[in-house]
């Protein structure tokens, strides 16, 4: 992949590289400064909040206290247990949406009939809002008349306050990303899918291979690529994941689902305490940064191989 | 063998189809609730069969007893901005990532990618001081601006997709006859990508349609407020029916899934090809 994209550049670029070197920074220079600007600063500005006293009210007169926000916040059960739930949520969520979008790109990837229509359900779920989806979702998953205690207790699985109940409101929470983030995965792969050679394919089962075998040595390597993409781009999403867990549980009950990004804003917007929120951001992005430094070193043996 | 095959059909044909319904279920819910009378939804007697004689009532009532329409409209405004500024600037980076080596390449490529890193809801706390100086709070050109932050990125990666795949001989020829590289990007490479444009247009417009963190923070005046500020409003308040507040949750999102359905592929090749290879 790396060489195909080398030797397609090469010969394009270089003449023109001697011609006309300033072309590209006047193309790029002000899309780069806005992105600075709006998200570079903001990191620096969040930097030098963390290490303030500022509170929300007066957000600029905070009074330098070093790094005595990063202790307490170290210090904290509250810090530990919610890193966990962000670890375990991004766990659960990767999980299960990379397995169940792999098996629909599958499904779909074969010819059967209405496939067309079934292939635009499937899609329907990324495209609808996240405000809408925790409207629905707090709605089917209530503890009353939810219809989704309809099902379970037809099922004999018995009634549960899904969204309130500290047990189950993370697995709820879970279900409700999973259903809006797999047609992602599904699409992501499909189209993987179906850049697969089928020639390697017939000639996989002409000698011989059974569906399983075919799959592993002629398909997976193939989507290989796509595959660790799309977990990289759901780790670092649901890392960040905010509003469908805020609109859901609102990080309830008992921190159950209190994500760091959650607590970031709890700690800001309820308890006005704009230092404190700015250095637990930070400890979210030093983890974000984390997951894409362990990428690009997978990423690097993966190609190498 | 050939009824086998018949067979193993139809098997993926039903697996497929019960995947399907679960996973459409929740949106025909949506429709389902805001077309069921509110006391009938609150005694849980609400039926898995659609109404369609009560398909406009609670709409009607949405849109004379709450700002909605309104509301939608602050989105629209919003969304259009977002969608104007961030395919401008992303087109400019994505023709000179996509056609020029240059010093520093791969760091403005990291530069745009992690945005995809950066929680909103941490750039938020800093975003909130900066603006609070700044006076952008409830301006609908602050919104905007931040909201551009994390589409344009995503625009870029559609664009860059698409530009790689322009031949370089039209190019060539425009230069050939004299164009400079800002008119060969608007004569020759613009009209040829016109449909990733399209794209990333949609997704820049439903980014922010859809954006509901930075729209709540910012916008503090009720009139002000977006559809999805509101929509999300009437969450746990008990003024408005529930089926006046599903009817309004399935306008929304109806734009959405439209337009998302007709542009899936591209934006699925941009953001994929922006990971791979950014």
């Amino acid at each position: 992949m790396h060489n195909e994209v080398l030797t397609r550049k090469q010969p394009v670029s270089s003449p023109r590289r001697r011609r006309i070197t300033w072309a590209p920074y006047l193309f790029i220079a002000l899309p780069v400064l806005y992105s600075l600007a709006l998200s570079g600063l903001p990191l620096l500005k969040g930097f030098q909040l963390s290490l303030t006293s500022a509170k929300l009210l007066n957000p600029n007169g905070g009074r330098f206290v070093g790094l005595q926000n990063y202790q307490t916040l170290l210090a904290s059960p509250q810090t530990w247990a919610s890193i966990g739930v962000t670890l375990l949520y991004t766990l659960l969520v990767v999980t299960s949406s990379v397995l169940l979008g792999l098996a629909a790109a599958l499904l779909i990837n074969q010819y059967f009939f209405g496939r067309v229509v079934v292939r635009a359900m499937l899609t329907v779920p990324w495209a609808v809002p996240t405000v809408a989806v925790a409207l629905v979702f707090t709605w089917m998953m209530n503890g009353g008349s939810g219809i989704l205690n309809a099902v379970t207790e037809t099922l004999g699985l018995g009634r549960h306050e899904w969204l309130t109940d500290p047990t189950w409101a993370l697995l709820s929470v879970t279900v409700a990303t999973m259903w809006k983030v797999t047609p992602f995965v599904m699409l992501v792969l499909l189209a993987a899918l179906q850049a697969v050679p089928i020639e390697l394919v017939e000639a996989a089962r002409v000698d011989g291979a059974n569906p399983w075998t075919t799959f592993r040595v002629v398909t997976m390597p193939a989507i290989l690529p796509s595959l660790r993409v799309v977990v990289l781009l759901m780790t670092i999403w649901s890392f960040r994941r905010f509003e469908i867990i805020w609109l859901l549980t609102g990080g309830g009950p008992a921190d159950a689902t209190n994500t760091i990004v959650v607590g970031v804003y709890r700690t800001a917007f309820s308890q006005f305490n704009l230092g404190v929120a700015a250095a637990l951001g930070m400890l979210g992005v030093v983890m974000s940064l984390a997951v894409t430094v362990v990428y690009a070193v997978v990423e690097r043996q993966g190609t190498e191989r | 063998m050939r009824q086998r095959r018949l067979f193993l059909q139809s098997v993926r044909g039903v697996a497929a189809l019960a995947m399907a319904i679960v996973a459409f279920f929740p949106f025909y819910w949506i429709v389902n609730t805001s077309m069921t009378p509110a006391d009938e939804l609150y005694s849980g007697g609400q039926s898995v069969w659609l109404d369609l004689s009560r398909a406009q009532y609670a709409f009607q009532i949405l849109t004379t007893e709450s700002p909605f329409l309104r509301w939608l409209g602050n989105s629209a405004v919003v969304a259009t901005g977002t969608t104007i500024l961030s395919v401008l600037l992303a087109l400019l980076a994505a023709y000179a990532l996509s056609r020029f080596r240059f010093a520093g390449k791969g760091l403005f490529s990291f530069i745009f990618f992690s945005s995809q890193m950066l929680p909103e809801a941490l750039i938020i706390v800093p975003l909130y001081a900066l603006f609070v100086s700044l006076q952008l709070l409830n301006q609908p050109a602050g919104l905007v601006l931040a909201n551009t932050a994390f589409s344009m990125p995503v625009a870029v990666w559609i664009l860059k997709a698409a530009i790689d795949g322009v031949p370089l001989e039209i190019e060539e020829s425009a230069r050939v006859d004299g164009c400079g590289p800002m008119k060969t990007l608007r004569y020759m490479v613009l009209p040829i990508i016109a449909p990733s444009i399209a794209a990333a247009a949609v997704i820049a417009f439903f980014d922010s349609w859809n954006e509901y963190l930075f729209a709540t923070t910012f916008m503090r005046t009720k009139s002000l407020w977006l559809a999805s500020t509101g929509l999300a409003s009437f969450q746990g308040e008990y003024q408005t029916p529930l089926d006046v507040v599903f009817s309004g949750a399935f306008v929304f999102s109806l734009p959405a899934v439209i337009f998302f359905l007709i542009v899936q592929k591209r934006i699925v090749a941009g953001l994929t090809a922006g990971s791979v290879k950014g």
